[in-house]
C-alpha cells in the first residue's frame, strides 16, 4: 500500500515537474496507439460494414476468424510480426524491427479485428432498414453511407474506444518488435515493465497512473462524441441529418 | 420552389406489364397488365401471401423482378427522386421529429427557410407541431407513423407507396393519416398506391381497387364497382369476407 501511495505522489510530481523522460514515453505511446487506431479504423469500419451488408461464401468462417483474432494474445501477434520483419523473414529487407513503424504495424493488427468485429455487430441489425429508408427517400450512395454511419455512431464509437484501450494498454507485442529502446521505442507499458524489473516500483506505479489518466482523458473525449446527440443536431450535424 | 409548393400538381402514372417474381419454384407475383392512374389513390388488397408487399417493393425499386416492365410516367427508369414509400413499421432516424421530416429536403438541398416552412406546415397538418423537438425514441406508434408520412410528403413526391401504414395504430391517428392522403390527392394530385388489409379503409380512400391473390390480379376496377358489383365471383367472396385469410 505504501508503494502505491508513493507511486501516486510520484505521478503528480512527474506530471507537474514536466519530467522529460516521462513525457517522451507518453508522447510515443499516444503516437503509436492513435496512429494504429486511425489505420485500423479506416480499414476496419468499411470492412465491417461490407461484411455485415453482404452475403458471400465463407462469411461465417470469416466472422469466426475475426472473433478469434479479437482475442489474439499480443505476444503471439508480436512474435509473428517480428518473424516477418526479421532479416531472414519475408519482409526483412524493410529493416523495420525495433522501429516505431513496426510497433504501429503490430498494434494495427491487434486493433483491426476488434474494430471490424464490433462494426459488424453494430451494422448487422439496422443496416438493411437504413439502406431501404435512404433509398426510398432518394439518398445517393454517399448520403446513404453518411446516414448509415450516423445511425451506427454509438456502436462505432464503442469499437473505437475498445480498439484504443487495446492499443494503449498493450505491452507484449510492442516489447517484442520495438525492443523498449530508450528514446526510440519505449512506451509507457514497456517502461513500466522495465521499471518493475529494476525494482523502481514507485516510479512504475506513477507511470501506470499517468497511463490511466491519459486513457481516461481520451475515452472521455470519445464518450462525449457518443452522448445523446439531440442538442448538437439542432445546429446541423454529421451526414446532413 | 415555394410558389411551386403551393400551386403545382404532381402525379405520375404507373404501368405494369408482365411482371413476375419467384422464389425458387414458387411464383409470388405474376401480373399481366395493370395501370395505376395518375393523381388517384389505388388500394391493393388481398389475402396474406397474395404478393402485395412484393409488388410494392418492386415498384419502389427495393427489389428486382425476374421479368416484366414497370413504366413510371412512360419511362422505365425508376424515379427515386420523385417517389417514396412509407413502411408498416417505419424506420425513423434516431434524432428529433423535426430532423426526420426535414431529412429528404436536406438531401435535396432546399434552403433553411424553405425547410422550416415545409416542416412547420406538415407538422401542423398532422398534429405534430408539439412534437417537433422531441426525439423519436419515445413516440407512440401513431406518432411514428405520422412522422414517417410527413417525412415522405415533405418533398412533394409524385408517387407515394404505403405498405399498411395504419395496421398498428389507433383509429384517430388512422383518420388523420387518411385525411392527409385525401388532401394530397385533391390538392397536389399525388399518385398514391396503398396496401391495406382494411377493406373499409380501401373504400374510404381508393379511386381504384386491385385484388391480388396468389400473385395474380383477380380484379382491378373503380372502388364503387369493386365493392358493389364486381365482375369476378372471387372479388365478391373477398369483399364478403370469405377470402380474408
Amino acid at each position: 500500500m505504501k508503494i502505491i501511495m508513493e507511486g501516486v505522489a510520484e505521478a503528480f510530481r512527474l506530471i507537474f515537474s514536466l519530467d522529460e523522460e516521462v513525457f517522451e514515453v507518453v508522447g510515443l505511446s499516444l503516437r503509436v496507439s492513435l496512429l494504429s487506431l486511425l489505420i485500423a479504423g479506416v480499414l476496419g469500419i468499411p470492412a465491417g460494414i461490407f461484411i455485415a451488408g453482404h452475403r458471400f461464401r465463407g462469411k461465417r468462417l470469416l466472422m469466426r476468424l475475426i472473433y478469434t483474432l479479437m482475442g489474439m494474445p499480443p505476444v503471439l501477434c508480436g512474435l509473428l510480426v517480428y518473424i516477418a520483419l526479421m532479416r531472414r523473414g519475408p519482409l526483412g529487407s524493410l529493416r523495420l524491427n525495433y522501429t516505431v513503424t513496426a510497433m504501429i504495424i503490430v498494434q494495427t493488427l491487434l486493433i483491426f479485428p476488434i474494430i471490424t468485429g464490433l462494426t459488424v455487430s453494430a451494422a448487422r441489425d439496422r443496416q438493411g432498414k437504413i439502406r431501404r429508408l435512404a433509398r426510398t427517400l432518394g439518398a445517393d450512395r454517399r448520403q446513404t453511407m453518411q446516414l448509415l454511419l450516423f445511425e451506427m455512431r454509438f456502436g462505432l464509437i464503442t469499437a473505437v474506444i475498445t480498439g484504443f484501450s487495446r492499443g494503449i494498454s498493450e505491452v507484449g507485442a510492442v516489447m517484442i518488435v520495438g525492443g523498449n529502446i530508450d528514446g526510440k521505442t519505449r512506451t509507457m507499458t514497456t517502461y513500466i515493465s522495465q521499471l518493475k524489473g529494476m525494482g523502481e516500483f514507485e516510479r512504475a506505479v506513477a507511470v501506470g497512473i499517468i497511463l490511466l489518466i491519459i486513457s481516461f482523458t481520451v475515452n472521455t473525449i470519445l464518450c462525449y462524441l457518443q452522448k445523446d446527440p439531440g442538442e448538437e443536431l439542432r445546429g446541423g450535424h454529421a451526414g446532413g441529418i | 420552389m415555394p410558389a411551386a409548393y403551393e400551386t403545382e400538381r404532381y402525379g405520375m402514372e404507373l404501368q405494369i406489364q408482365n411482371l413476375r417474381k419467384s422464389y425458387g419454384t414458387h411464383t409470388v407475383l405474376d401480373i399481366g397488365s395493370l395501370t395505376v392512374h395518375d393523381g388517384g389513390i389505388t388500394a391493393v388488397v388481398g389475402p396474406n401471401g397474395a404478393g402485395k408487399s412484393t409488388l410494392l417493393n418492386i415498384l419502389a425499386g427495393l427489389m428486382k423482378s425476374d421479368d416484366g416492365e414497370v413504366y413510371y410516367g412512360g419511362s422505365r427508369e425508376i424515379p427515386f427522386q420523385k417517389m417514396t414509400m412509407v413502411f408498416q413499421e417505419p424506420c425513423l432516424i434516431s434524432s428529433t421529429v423535426e430532423k426526420n421530416i426535414a431529412y429528404p429536403l436536406k438531401l435535396r438541398k432546399y434552403s433553411g427557410k424553405e425547410i422550416h416552412s415545409r416542416v412547420g406546415t406538415l407538422a401542423a397538418e398532422l398534429g405534430l407541431t408539439h412534437l417537433l423537438g422531441r426525439r423519436t425514441e419515445g413516440l407512440s406508434l401513431g406518432e411514428v407513423q405520422k412522422t414517417a408520412l410527413a417525412r415522405a410528403l415533405s418533398f412533394e413526391p409524385e408517387l407515394l407507396f404505403l405498405d399498411e401504414p395504419c395496421a398498428s395504430i389507433d383509429p384517430h391517428a388512422t383518420l388523420e393519416i387518411e385525411e392527409m392522403l385525401l388532401k394530397r390527392k385533391r390538392e397536389k394530385g399525388t399518385t398514391i398506391l396503398i396496401i391495406t388489409h382494411d377493406l373499409a379503409q380501401a373504400g374510404r380512400l381508393a379511386d381504384q381497387v386491385v385484388l391480388l391473390k396468389e400473385g395474380k390480379v383477380v380484379e382491378a376496377c373503380g372502388a364503387e364497382k369493386f365493392f358493389s358489383h364486381p365482375d369476378k365471383e372471387e372479388t365478391r367472396k373477398f369483399t364478403g369476407g370469405e377470402l380474408l385469410v
